[in-house]
């Protein structure tokens, strides 16, 4: 399986505050990747490193085979990405959002975007300063599935949604992963990087780590994070 | 980039509405004071053009508010001037700023569109909203014009709209490069640096020894008195408005380019 995501040697810093030190990793093909470790460990920097929100000071970082500075726009027709918080324009429509999202693209996805708006019982009528967070979330989902990418990348994406809308999104993963697409999923949910992802990493203190299995038991989860405060 | 141009549109128009229909209305009503005012005018005109340095500043010693010409220059050009500068500052201090402040930024910017793309998309927004500022509140003056059946010194009044119009695109320069920069709403030193501009050129012209020093200030050559009284435009000004304008959309795209956006 080649890789569709490779970091190598990234180093990031905020003037006197670090970022993330020496990260190196490799997320293949068809994979649900888990990407865990507690809050400021540096998932956040890593994930807006690759998709040039912020300029890492060292390494490199490649995906889909292309270099994440030169090919950006290239690399980013080919991803899905939701942030940790789904904020929209306010004033906007849902529908509106989701029609803008494609068309900025330059993409008709009115087929899958409908698909997806039914599945995760998306109310496209109201303005996005109506939404609740979990709707914004599933408002976020919509946008970054409909173009149907080859890498999705999830920022804590399940934090305020319902349960049944958790399940939703998660069969959607399985979905379009079955078809060939790619997954990193940043969490904080222990039962989600078990029951779904297939490898995973643990960033702590900007350093991350190799997990060899992905199915962690509680105390060893919990213990990523009492270190942390240790 | 078409898209992201349309959607600022799409957020802009209705503070477009807002300050045109404001200025133009206000500028419009001023003309319409004129015929009101006419009867009392002249003792007024002669009052006001012996005031010295105030005189020389507003313009009222070269030029009479008992004529028309004079009138509009002296009162509506005063508006206008202010009005303007003052929109072309708030649409721009915050077009790219607002996205930082909104948290919007990492949905737009994970699409495929360039920062490069994002900047000429929303500087291309506040040129399109500078020229339909400057033609509605143009044709509100001239309505006024005509409904006063007044001649309009077409040859001074196209250039007078013309040198606005490049006094609002400087200040609109100066305030984009500020966005670039900023995560957060500018919009009080936007509206800082319109006043400041506007003082520096009326303190300019009331002490002697900053006369030299006006062509810096963006309403050096914008000035309604000295276009409607037939004196030249420096040419110098407009050098360094060109310069001040190219060099503020120049750091724009350099830094913006460079920096960390915030989440």
């Amino acid at each position: 399986m080649a890789n569709v995501i490779e970091i190598k040697n990234l180093s990031k810093n905020y003037g006197k505050n670090r970022g993330v030190i020496d990260v190196s990793l490799e997320v293949k093909e068809g994979d649900i990747f888990g990407f865990i470790g507690p809050n400021g460990a540096g998932k956040s920097t890593t994930i807006r490193s690759m998709l040039g929100f912020l300029k890492f000071n060292e390494g490199s970082i490649k995906i889909l085979g292309m270099d994440s500075v030169k090919d950006r726009e290239k690399i980013l027709a080919n991803v899905g990405y939701m942030p940790s918080e789904a904020w929209f324009y306010n004033t906007m429509k849902v529908s509106e959002v989701i029609k803008y999202a494609a068309d900025i693209r330059g993409l008709d996805c009115s087929k899958e975007a409908e698909k997806l708006c039914e599945r995760l019982k998306v109310d496209t009528g109201k303005r996005i300063k109506e939404l609740s967070l979990g709707n914004r979330k599933k408002v976020s989902i919509v946008c970054a599935m409909q173009h149907r990418p080859k890498l999705f990348i999830f920022d804590e994406p399940t934090g305020g949604l319902d349960p049944l809308m958790q399940k939703h999104f998660f069969e959607l993963i399985n979905e379009y992963v079955s078809e060939g697409a790619t997954c990193l999923l940043s969490t904080h949910v222990l039962s989600e990087v078990n029951r779904y992802c297939k490898n995973a990493a643990l960033m702590r203190e900007g350093h991350l780590t190799m997990l060899d299995s992905p199915k962690i038991d509680d105390d060893t989860f919990l213990k990523f994070y009492e270190d942390e405060e240790a | 980039m078409k898209n992201i141009f349309l959607q600022e549109m799409k957020l802009n128009i209705k503070n477009f509405l807002i300050w045109s229909l404001t200025v133009g209305g206000l500028g419009l009503a001023c003309i319409m004071l004129y015929q009101s005012m006419q009867g009392d005018m002249k003792e007024m005109a002669d009052a006001f053009s012996n005031m010295g340095a105030f005189s020389d500043a507003f313009g009222m010693s070269t030029l009479s508010i008992a004529t028309m010409k004079g009138f509009f220059a002296t009162e509506v050009g005063t508006v206008h001037g202010l009005g303007s500068a003052m929109f072309a500052a708030i649409l721009a201090i915050n077009i790219l700023s607002k996205e930082e402040e909104g948290h919007s930024g990492e949905f737009l910017l994970s699409f495929p569109v360039s920062r490069s793309k994002v900047i000429t998309a929303k500087g291309l927004c506040v040129l399109f909203f500078l020229v339909l500022f400057t033609i509605l509140c143009s044709v509100l003056y001239v309505s006024g014009f005509w409904m006063l059946e007044e001649e309009i010194p077409t040859a001074e009044f196209t250039k007078f709209m013309l040198c606005q119009f490049l006094m609002n695109i400087e200040i609109a320069a100066i305030c984009f490069a500020i966005s670039s920069c900023s995560g957060k709403n500018r919009m009080g030193l936007g509206i800082g640096i319109a006043m400041l501009c506007y003082f520096y050129d009326l303190i300019g012209r009331v002490v002697p020894d900053l006369k030299e020093s006006l062509v810096a200030g963006p309403f050096s050559y914008a000035n309604a008195s000295e276009i409607f009284s037939g004196n030249e435009i420096s040419s110098l000004a407009v050098l360094i408005a060109v310069i001040v304008i190219s060099a503020a959309v120049a750091f724009t795209y350099y830094y913006y380019n460079r920096r960390d956006l915030a989440a």
